[in-house]
C-alpha cells in the first residue's frame, strides 16, 4: 500500500472535521466579519466599545488567568508526590482527585452552591462551632467562583503536572545534593528549570478550560459575567448574530493564541509533550493521563 | 535533610487538603440524597407517606422525571464511543504508519477542539445547520467532535509505542494479507488503547455540558441538561438524589479508567 492510499484511511475523519469543525468555524468567522454596511469589524469593535461585553472579556481573560495560575502552582504538591513518592492509599487518592474531571460546570456549580451557598454545608458547620454563619452565600462572590474553578481544574492540573514530573528523575536530586548543594540552590538551579515548562503548559490547558467553561457562571454568577454566559444571553434573547458569532470568535481565537503561544515558546505545548512521550516508545504512554486532563470541557 | 522533610510533608498537607474538598462535596450530595433533609434543617418540600430518616423515594422521582434523559445520554455516550472508534482507529493508523504532513496536520486539526470552548462551537453548529436544529444527532456530532480527540490520541500513542513498520513486515513475510494483519496483528496490540479509549469518551459524553446545551431540545434533552434544570426547580434534595444519579453513572467508570490505565502502567514500567 502506498501512502495515499494509506491515508484514505483516514477519510471518515477527514469528513467529519470538515462538516462538523472547519465548516461551522469558518461560517461563524463569515458571520462575525459581516453588518449592516457589508463586510467589517464593527462586530469585534462593539466587544471593546460596549461596557457589558468588555467588561464580560476582561472578567473572562482574568478569571481563566488567575485560576490557571493558581492551579499550576497548588497541583504541583499532588502531581510531585503521586509521581515520585509512594504512599499507602495512593491509587485511591489518584483515583479522587480525578473525578471532578468529567463533571460538568454545572454540577460543580451546584456542589459550590451547597456547600457555599447561603446555607451551604461550610456555613453551617461553622455556625455550628463559631455561632456565626461565616462564608454564607460566598459562592456568589467572586472567591466562590474561584473555587468553583479550582475545583475542575485541580484534575487537570495534576494529571498534567504530574505526567511532565515522570520524567524528572528523582536522583537528579538526590546526585545535586551529594554535590554539595542546598534545598534552595537545588530548587532555583535544578527543580525550578525543570518543571517550568510542565507548568506553563499546564497553564495553558486550564486557561483554554476556564475560559470555555459556563455551566459554574451560568449557577452562579449574578452580576460577575463572563464572555460565554453573554454568548449564551445573545442566544436566548434573540440578540445580534454578528455579535454572538464575533463573541465566540473571540473566544476560539483567545484559547488558541494562548494555547499555540505558549507550544512555540516552551516547545513542550500539550501536543508535543504527547509527541515526544508517545515516540520515545520506552517511557510509559503518560499521554492517556494527559488526554484526561487536557480535553474535557468543564 | 530537614529541610526536605518539611518539604515533602509540607506537600502531604497541600494534597491532604486538596483531597477534601474534592470529596467534601461530593459526601454532603449523597447525604442529601439519602437523608430525609429536615434533619439538615432545609426541608422545603413535603414529601408524604415517607416519615424515615433514610428515604429512597426521590429517586423514584427523579428516574419518572428525567428517566428519558438519562437515557438518551447513555445511548449518545454509547454511540459516541461507536463512532469514535470506527473513525479514529483507522485514521490513527493511517497517520501513524504514513508519518507525512498530510498526516500530521490531520492530527493537529482532530486535536483542535480541545482549545475551541464548547458554547462557540455549539453556536457555530446552530448557525451551520439550522434545518437540522433539534434532531438528535446533532447533539451527537457535538459530542463526537469532542471526544475524538482524546480516542485519537490514545491510539496514536498506542500504535507509536511500538514499531508498527516491522511488526506489519513480519506478519506480512509470514504470509498474512492486510486483513489479516489488520485483525489479527494490529487490533489486538491497539484493544487495551481502545478499552481506555472508550471509557474516557463515554465519561467525557456522559458529562458534556458546554456543546450540547444550546443543541438540547425538550424532547431530546441530555442528562447534564436535565440537571440544570433540576437545579434550577427542584429542592436540594431532589437535586442530590439527580446528581446521585449521575455519580453512580460516571464514578464506576472513572475509576475503571484508573485501574486499568494504572495497570497498563505498571507492566510497562516492569518491561521498561
Amino acid at each position: 500500500m502506498n501512502a495515499a492510499r494509506k491515508l484514505a484511511l483516514s477519510f471518515p475523519l477527514i469528513l467529519l472535521l470538515a462538516l462538523l469543525l472547519l465548516y461551522p468555524l469558518a461560517l461563524l468567522l463569515g458571520r462575525s466579519l459581516q453588518n449592516a454596511n457589508g463586510l467589517g469589524l464593527s462586530n469585534y469593535l462593539l466587544l471593546f466599545t460596549e461596557a457589558p461585553y468588555r467588561r464580560a472579556l476582561f472578567h473572562s481573560v482574568i478569571l481563566s488567568a488567575l485560576v490557571a495560575a493558581l492551579s499550576s502552582l497548588i497541583c504541583l504538591a499532588p502531581a510531585w508526590l503521586f509521581a515520585n513518592e509512594n504512599f499507602p492509599g495512593k491509587n485511591l487518592v489518584r483515583a479522587i482527585f480525578t473525578l471532578p474531571m468529567s463533571f460538568s460546570g454545572i454540577i460543580v456549580g451546584f456542589l459550590a452552591v451547597i456547600m457555599l451557598g447561603r446555607i451551604g454545608a461550610v456555613p453551617q458547620f461553622l455556625q455550628r462551632i463559631t455561632g456565626h454563619n461565616y462564608l454564607a452565600g460566598s459562592a456568589y462572590q467572586l472567591g466562590g467562583l474561584v473555587i468553583a474553578y479550582l475545583y475542575f481544574e485541580i484534575p487537570r492540573a495534576t494529571l498534567t503536572l504530574e505526567s511532565a514530573l515522570r520524567k524528572f528523575d528523582p536522583q537528579l536530586s538526590v546526585a545535586a545534593r551529594s554535590l554539595g548543594a542546598g534545598t534552595w540552590q537545588r530548587l532555583r538551579l535544578l527543580i525550578l528549570p525543570l518543571i517550568w515548562r510542565p507548568l506553563v503548559s499546564t497553564f495553558a490547558v486550564t486557561f483554554t478550560v476556564s475560559l470555555g467553561s459556563f455551566g459554574v457562571a451560568l449557577i452562579l454568577s449574578k452580576r460577575f459575567s463572563v464572555l460565554p454566559l453573554e454568548i449564551f444571553q445573545q442566544i436566548t434573547g434573540y440578540g445580534n448574530q454578528g455579535l454572538m458569532a464575533a463573541m465566540s470568535i473571540a473566544l476560539v481565537l483567545l484559547a488558541c493564541v494562548i494555547n499555540y503561544s505558549v507550544r512555540a515558546t516552551s516547545g513542550l505545548g500539550a501536543g508535543q509533550l504527547q509527541d515526544a512521550e508517545g515516540r520515545g516508545g520506552a517511557g510509559p504512554p503518560s499521554g492517556r493521563r494527559i488526554d484526561a486532563g487536557e480535553g474535557t470541557p468543564a | 535533610m530537614r529541610m526536605d522533610r518539611i518539604g515533602i510533608l509540607a506537600l502531604y498537607l497541600i494534597t491532604w487538603a486538596l483531597l477534601i474538598v474534592v470529596a467534601a462535596p461530593l459526601l454532603v450530595v449523597l447525604a442529601g440524597a439519602f437523608l430525609d433533609p429536615s434533619l439538615l434543617g432545609v426541608s422545603s418540600e413535603r414529601w408524604a407517606a415517607d416519615t424515615s430518616a433514610f428515604v429512597p423515594g426521590w429517586f423514584g422521582y427523579v428516574f419518572a422525571l428525567y428517566g428519558r434523559s438519562m437515557q438518551f445520554s447513555l445511548l449518545l455516550a454509547l454511540l459516541s464511543v461507536a463512532v469514535c472508534i470506527v473513525v479514529s482507529v483507522p485514521a490513527a493508523y493511517a497517520i501513524v504508519r504514513t508519518d507525512s504532513r498530510a498526516g500530521r496536520a490531520l492530527e493537529e486539526i482532530t486535536l483542535l477542539p480541545l482549545s475551541i470552548p464548547g458554547i462557540a462551537m455549539s453556536i457555530g453548529l446552530i448557525q451551520a445547520y439550522t434545518i437540522v436544529r433539534g434532531q438528535w444527532w446533532l447533539i451527537l456530532c457535538g459530542h463526537v467532535l469532542y471526544t475524538i480527540p482524546l480516542m485519537m490520541r490514545v491510539v496514536t500513542n498506542a500504535l507509536r509505542s511500538f514499531d508498527l513498520e516491522k511488526l506489519e513486515g513480519v506478519a506480512q513475510s509470514l504470509g498474512a494479507n492486510r486483513w489479516q494483519r489488520s485483525l489479527f496483528v494490529i487490533l489486538p496490540n491497539l484493544r487495551h488503547s481502545i478499552i481506555v479509549g472508550s471509557l474516557l469518551v463515554f465519561a467525557i459524553s456522559w458529562g458534556e455540558f458546554n456543546v450540547s446545551f444550546l443543541l438540547n431540545t425538550p424532547l431530546h434533552q441530555t442528562y447534564p441538561a436535565a440537571l440544570y434544570a433540576t437545579y434550577t426547580a427542584n429542592s436540594f434534595a431532589v437535586s442530590s438524589a439527580a446528581t446521585t444519579i449521575f455519580l453512580a453513572v460516571i464514578i464506576p467508570v472513572l475509576l475503571a479508567l484508573q485501574w486499568i490505565g494504572g495497570r497498563e502502567f505498571n507492566r510497562l514500567e516492569q518491561a521498561a
